[in-house]
């Protein structure tokens, strides 16, 4: 068995695929990748065999213990990080088939041949689906099974219908542009307010002066962006440099509305 | 001329999940909530939300967000709470006094406890061609691939690589999109592990330790040209669509205009009004929840509707003070989980020093 490391937090945590290995011989078993600290849970609660705990700390990562799994694939379907797969040697004849949950539009059906995709979205060879089912309703999550060569098994982390081959960018300059407006409802230049900033003692001085948040969307958009101009101009701390005066109403409103003739 | 006026027990504004959650929890101890919201559909942004959430039970885990929005909405109803959709609130002033907008004109509401649950806005991002067609950020993406069935354009770059460039990014190859890349100036990547993982083995290169120089084209993004922070390095990419994922603010200008006092935490997001850990601002009468209250996770804004709808229904004395404290005690629990981890002790922190500012 082929035990490899990856580091958390000081600690060096057992790798889930290699730690499934000898137990894939027997059939089908949970692999569960999941080993950061985040509030997350459903997958002990997928388990109706109570091979996943996390317990009362829900950032605790789960603790798994194949012995009690019977490979039924709740917990693949289930946690929200598609983090867990089912791993299984039990075909032998140097194969194996690995469950991935697969959310992409296409549809997938036993039988159907398809790209076994690595963690890096590179593609280990053309495998078969042996299975695809799924599981949780209307708003449920496909399990697809494919089987490969043993070797690929610890590697597969997802299929794709077709390769897909992204264009690399260019390493080249394109022709620089300065200007770009960092206000868009009034159209105020963003470089001009940088050069005139350090001038103001205060983010409503300079939103009077250069009319930046005045327009339609009151500020929604550029007020951050400003408040950190300003900041940078005069070396203060965002949250010292305080807010825009709100006035009603917060939402542009037709003055008909608001009363006259008709009104 | 005097515009319409509505005497109500409590109102909410803002409909997701903080809001859903305060209004549910003050109408279940008999009191009379009404809720209010600019669109047309309750859930806030849990209704275009397509992946499963994180969290426990009692937070919707495991289930998408359509679904947990569909399913406070239900418990609302059941609950007894009014639900006005369409209904924008123009303006907050002391003494619980609204403005609304409905369809056919404005009218004002007065209510003895207003609870804001507005949410949070997108951060923009300044650059030489961010005006440009295509340049929007993800949550917008994310409206349009899932509430629309629109892509934005079919080579998109993603600016940012916490948990929401990660997940509209996922959302958008779900649509059929390719994502170019997912750029951040941060060396490493903000969201959760296993959101990258699986953005990274569908094939999306990650460049971090980069930032977006301009975006260029005729009508619309043609090309954007991105380099290495503080090195020569340049690149260009062909690409229709630019996403910003570059941080959340809280939205609450309607406490900031009835006078609530506004502290800053980078970590939350920037100005929110100052608040204790039971959710009461320094306004009689006045609460907050949810992003409005400090960016965080749909579960937490969840725990703090149901801490916020608590405060007030014991300030309207529809449930006694000791009856209040046990079930804060809960929400206080839950709270204290759900801020637990690297991601959610930094946030606990940021919520501690806001309660003391």
């Amino acid at each position: 068995m082929r035990v490899s490391g990856r580091k958390e937090g000081g600690e060096t945590r057992v790798d889930p695929w290699s730690q499934a290995w000898e137990r894939a011989a027997a059939g089908a078993v949970a692999v569960v990748d999941c080993g950061e600290r985040i509030p997350c849970n459903p997958c002990e609660e997928a388990c109706t065999r109570g091979a996943i705990e996390v317990g009362e700390d829900i950032c605790a990562p789960p603790r798994f213990d194949p012995g009690l799994c019977d490979g039924c694939g709740r917990c693949v379907a289930m946690c929200p990080g598609m983090a867990v797969f089912l791993l299984d040697r039990s075909v032998g004849n140097g194969r194996a088939r690995v469950t991935v949950p697969y959310e992409m539009g296409e549809e997938m059906r036993a039988g159907r041949e398809v790209w076994a995709m690595d963690g890096e979205g590179k593609p280990l060879g053309k495998a078969r689906v042996v299975g695809a089912k799924k599981r949780g309703g209307r708003a449920g999550t496909t399990l697809v099974t494919v089987e490969v060569d043993e070797g690929w098994a610890l590697k597969v982390r997802g299929v794709r219908d077709r390769l897909i081959t992204l264009e690399a960018p260019l390493e080249a300059e394109a022709e620089p542009l300065k200007e770009y407006p960092l206000c868009r409802c009034e159209e105020v230049s963003g470089p001009r307010v940088g050069e005139v900033a350090a001038e103001f003692a205060s983010l409503r001085s300079l939103r009077r002066f250069s009319r930046v948040g005045l327009g339609y969307c009151q500020g929604r958009f550029c007020q951050d962006m400003l408040r950190e101009r300003l900041a940078r101009a005069r070396e203060m701390e965002e949250g010292e440099v305080g807010t825009f005066r709100v006035r009603p109403p917060v939402r542009p409103v037709k003055l008909g509305k608001l009363g006259g003739e008709d009104a | 001329m005097s515009l319409p006026l509505e005497e109500r027990e409590m109102a909410v504004v803002g409909c997701g999940p903080a809001g859903l959650c305060a209004a549910i929890t003050a109408a279940k101890t008999g009191a009379d909530v009404v809720v209010l919201d600019e669109n047309d559909r309750a859930g806030g942004q849990l209704i275009k939300q397509i992946h499963r959430f994180f969290g426990s039970r009692r937070h919707g885990a495991g289930k998408r967000g359509y679904e947990i929005a569909g399913e406070l909405e239900r418990e609302s109803e059941a609950a007894g709470v009014e639900m006005r959709l369409g209904n924008t609130v123009l303006g907050l002033f002391p003494g619980g006094e609204m403005m609304v907008e409905d369809r056919d004109g404005v009218y004002v509401l007065r209510a003895r406890a207003v609870v804001v649950a507005t949410g949070a806005s997108e951060k923009g991002l300044a650059f030489p061609g961010w005006t440009l067609p295509g340049v929007m950020g993800a949550g917008a993406a994310q409206t349009l691939v899932n509430l629309h069935g629109v892509l934005p354009g079919r080579r998109v770059l993603m600016v940012g690589a916490g948990n929401v460039g990660l997940i509209v990014s996922y959302q958008l190859l779900q649509a059929g999109a390719e994502v170019v890349g997912i750029l951040d100036v941060s060396e490493r990547v903000g969201g959760y592990e296993v959101h990258r993982l699986r953005v990274q083995r569908e094939g999306v290169p990650f460049y971090l330790g980069h930032r977006v120089v301009q975006a260029r084209g005729r009508y619309g993004v043609e090309e954007v040209s991105v380099e290495e922070v503080g090195g020569a390095s340049r690149k260009v990419f062909r690409a229709d669509a630019v996403c910003l994922a570059v941080g959340l603010s809280p939205l609450a200008e309607l406490a900031a205009m009835c006078g609530c006092r506004m502290v800053y935490s980078r970590e939350l997001g920037g100005f929110m009004p100052w608040h204790d850990g039971d959710m009461r601002t320094d306004q009689p009468g006045v609460y907050v929840a949810g992003d409005a209250a400090g960016v965080e996770e749909a579960s937490v804004a969840m725990e703090e509707g149901r801490m916020a709808g608590l405060s007030a229904a014991e300030d309207l004395g529809a449930m006694g003070r000791k009856e209040a404290e046990r079930a804060k005690d809960e929400v206080r629990r839950f709270l204290w989980e759900l801020r637990g981890g690297p991601y959610g002790e930094a946030k606990r922190r940021a919520k501690e020093s806001v309660h003391c500012a």
